[in-house]
């Protein structure tokens, strides 16, 4: 069995990728996958520590809840997006700028 | 309006018009239009005749009897009301009559000699002017508004000494003797100021009335003084007088001879309570002083009319000695005989002159005619003339039965009884009177002897008609003016029947007689003798020192005041300018530097502030979130190590 610390690691450089698509890249898609990635680098750490404890399932019942959410946040953000983009006709986060004066 | 009652209103009607006349004079003689000039010499004579009778009604009416006042509330200044009023009294008086009886023969006299003259309308028009300011200096009972008619009368004499403008000589003696006079009048006008800051009052019967022998009251009547220097032309302000003789004769006689010069006795005399000893003393001096500069000078002289006026200048300066010796009275007598033998002898020079100036025109000849060099033996041609020269002429002398003689008698009485029994600097002056009156006979005599006797010299050829008969009548009735009759009935003693309270002394009229016939031998005996001299033409070159002394002061005074206006009071306002201009610039810096400074630095520095913060939030979402995970990782750090 491996230990904890290696899924702890691969979680962090996947939260840390994830961070820095949502920073670095224009395009509104790509910032959604950066929150994909956040979210699975969090299941991630939630199975990891749920293997802790065995006789728990309280971890793996969160990853469920978290993906189901993720599903919902991803329809609803990408809807939102389809709509952002007949509107403006872009989904570069920069050029969508209409409150700014 | 308030006046005494004891006066009738006919006496009231006279007196305004015998004032109002002379004016009513020059206002119609300017009325009439230049077609009719020749009215002009009708209307004025005439009335001037008026006020002279109403004014002998009102002489004769008021003489020895109490004095009139009269007066009229004039203007209030600060609280003070000030009157203008007239005061009559015997002298006043005796000078109203005066004044207007020679201003009547006067004009009398100008319808003949002024015929023909191209401005004759404002002849006759200052002649008017001139009587009524010098009737306001008789009879005003202030100061103030007697120096009104004294300023007035100095005007109307700068008009007649420049009658004649088209003559340099009359423009610039005309402005001579307005300067002269006004130099004078300054004087007198600080005098009147003095008067006011002590006495409160210019009234002429409350001066002297408060604490006499007062610094303040020797420094007003010598101020006062001043003006009576400047107007009876005494030392050392005489040199107006004989330049003054390029007006018209007529006006020499009446202005320069009988009235106005005597004008400055007069104010003495009037205001005589005012005078403290020192004074009287100083006036003393200036008088024997100007009488012998006049008689000197008189000898020195080849010109008519300019050894009537050295001559004049003596007699004054006789009046003004013995004014000095408290003598009022007695030098009010000599003013009063003074009056009538001047003008008579005025008006026989010019009488002369007139003739011989149109005998030149007819014969074409050219010389001076008032020189008298050129004259002699004219009482052949001249008779009328010459008997009025020689009555009026022994007045002036001084010879006995002749008004001058006892006029000239009462101020030598006076003079010896001041001077007093011990030997002082006052027997000096009483010299001095008596050699005045040995250079009066003497000069008189060479005048006459010149004009009248000896042979005919540039005249010989000339036809001369004697005189018309307007100029003779003033001749004559001012000749019988000058005998002893005018002032006492007796030919020896002037205690005349005006002013009965005189001293006499029998010793000095016997000393006197004597006096005189000495002095007449020496004429006589010396009449071949010229006593001709620079220093006597020039009197004593009193003009030169005038002049040095008026360049002096007048140049040199502003030259001063210049350069300290320049240097001092200039340097002084350019210096503060300059330290303002300094202040200004360092607070000008200061608030630049401060207190623009803190403004505008705490305005930059909110402004940095504010552009460093701006850029965390310039509307880039993912730059939030970058500057959320940083702050989040600063803080984490911080917190967990």
């Amino acid at each position: 069995m491996f230990p904890v610390e290696h899924f702890l690691f691969l979680a962090a450089l996947l939260f840390s990728v994830g961070l820095l698509i949502i920073i670095t890249k224009r395009n509104t898609i790509m910032v959604l996958l950066g929150i994909e990635l956040l979210l699975n680098a969090s299941n991630l750490n939630l199975v990891a520590f749920n293997q802790l404890w065995p006789a728990s399932v309280d971890g793996q019942m969160f990853v469920l809840f978290v993906i189901i959410v993720a599903v919902c946040e991803a329809a609803v953000g990408l809807a939102i997006v389809l709509q952002v983009y007949q509107y403006y006709q872009t989904s570069v986060t920069d050029s969508i700028s209409e409150l700014k004066e | 309006m308030q006046s005494n009652i004891t006066y009738s209103t006919f006496f009231e009607i006279c007196l305004l018009l015998s004032v109002a006349l002379p004016l009513a004079s020059f206002i119609v003689s300017f009325a009439i239009s230049e077609k009719y000039s020749w009215a002009v010499s009708i209307t004025a004579p005439l009335l001037l005749l008026v006020s002279a009778l109403s004014s002998s009604v009102v002489f004769f009416s008021l003489h020895d009897d109490q004095p009139f006042s009269i007066a009229w509330n004039w203007f209030v200044i600060s609280g003070h009301p000030l009157t203008a009023g007239l005061l009559l009294n015997n002298l006043s008086a005796t000078m109203l009559l005066v004044v207007t009886f020679i201003s009547f023969l006067i004009h009398f006299y100008s319808i003949g000699y002024m015929a023909g003259d191209s401005s004759i309308r404002k002849y006759f028009a200052m002649l008017g002017l001139f009587t009524f300011s010098m009737l306001m200096i008789v009879l005003a009972d202030n100061l103030l508004l007697l120096f009104v008619g004294w300023e007035l009368v100095g005007f109307s004499s700068y008009m007649l000494i420049g009658h004649w403008k088209e003559k340099p000589a009359a423009a610039r003696a005309a402005k001579k003797a307005f300067i002269l006079n006004r130099i004078g009048d300054a004087g007198f006008l600080v005098g009147l100021m003095l008067l006011w800051t002590h006495q409160g009052s210019f009234a002429l019967n409350q001066i002297g009335l408060t604490d006499a022998m007062a610094a303040w009251q020797t420094a007003a009547s010598l101020c006062i003084f001043c003006g009576v220097v400047g107007k009876s032309a005494q030392f050392p302000l005489l040199t107006w007088l004989p330049d003054a003789m390029e007006g018209p004769t007529p006006v020499s006689a009446l202005i320069h001879a009988a009235t106005m010069v005597a004008a400055g006795v007069y104010l003495v005399i009037r205001t005589f309570a005012l005078f403290t000893p020192i004074a009287l003393d100083v006036v003393a001096v200036v008088g024997i002083i100007t009488a012998l500069i006049g008689a000197f000078a008189a000898l020195g002289q080849y010109d008519i009319k300019k050894i009537l006026a050295y001559s004049t200048i003596s007699q004054l300066g006789l009046m003004v000695t013995a004014l000095g010796a408290g003598a009022s009275d007695a030098a009010f007598l000599h003013l009063f005989t003074h009056a009538f033998f001047k003008a008579c002898l005025f008006l026989a020079a010019g009488a002369v002159i007139h003739a011989l100036h149109h005998a030149q025109l007819q014969a074409h000849a050219h010389f001076d005619v008032q020189d008298v060099r050129n004259l002699g033996g004219l009482r052949k041609k001249l008779p009328v003339v010459f008997i009025v020269f020689i009555l009026s002429g022994s007045s002036l002398a001084g010879l006995p039965f002749f008004s001058g003689f006892l006029s000239k008698d009462a101020i030598l009485t006076a003079l010896i009884s001041w001077a007093g029994a011990d030997f002082s600097w006052q027997w000096l002056v009483v010299g001095g009177a008596f050699t005045v009156t040995f250079l009066t006979v003497l000069y008189t005599f060479k005048m006459i002897w010149y004009i009248f006797f000896g042979s005919e010299k540039k005249t010989s050829e000339l036809s001369i008609s004697a005189p018309p008969a307007v100029m003779q009548v003033p001749l004559f009735t001012l000749a019988l003016a000058s005998l002893w009759i005018m002032v006492s009935w007796n030919p020896f003693v002037h205690t005349r029947w005006m002013n009965p309270a005189m001293e006499h002394s029998w010793s000095v009229t016997l000393f006197s007689i004597v006096w005189v016939i000495m002095a007449l031998a020496t004429a006589y005996f010396s009449r071949e003798k010229s006593f001709y001299a620079d220093v006597l033409f020039n009197a004593f070159y009193v003009d030169r020192l005038t002049d040095w002394m008026t360049k002096k002061i007048g140049l040199k005074v502003p030259a001063i005041t210049i350069t300290l206006d320049k240097k001092w009071i200039d340097g002084f306002i350019h210096a503060t300018a300059y330290v303002q201009v300094l202040i200004a610039h360092v607070t000008g810096w200061i608030d630049r530097a401060f207190v623009d400074g803190t403004v505008n630095g705490m305005a930059s520095f909110v402004r940095g502030v504010g552009s460093v913060t701006r850029t965390f939030q310039n509307g880039k979402i993912q730059l939030y979130i970058f500057w959320s995970i940083f702050t989040i990782i600063i803080f984490l750090i911080w917190t967990l190590l």
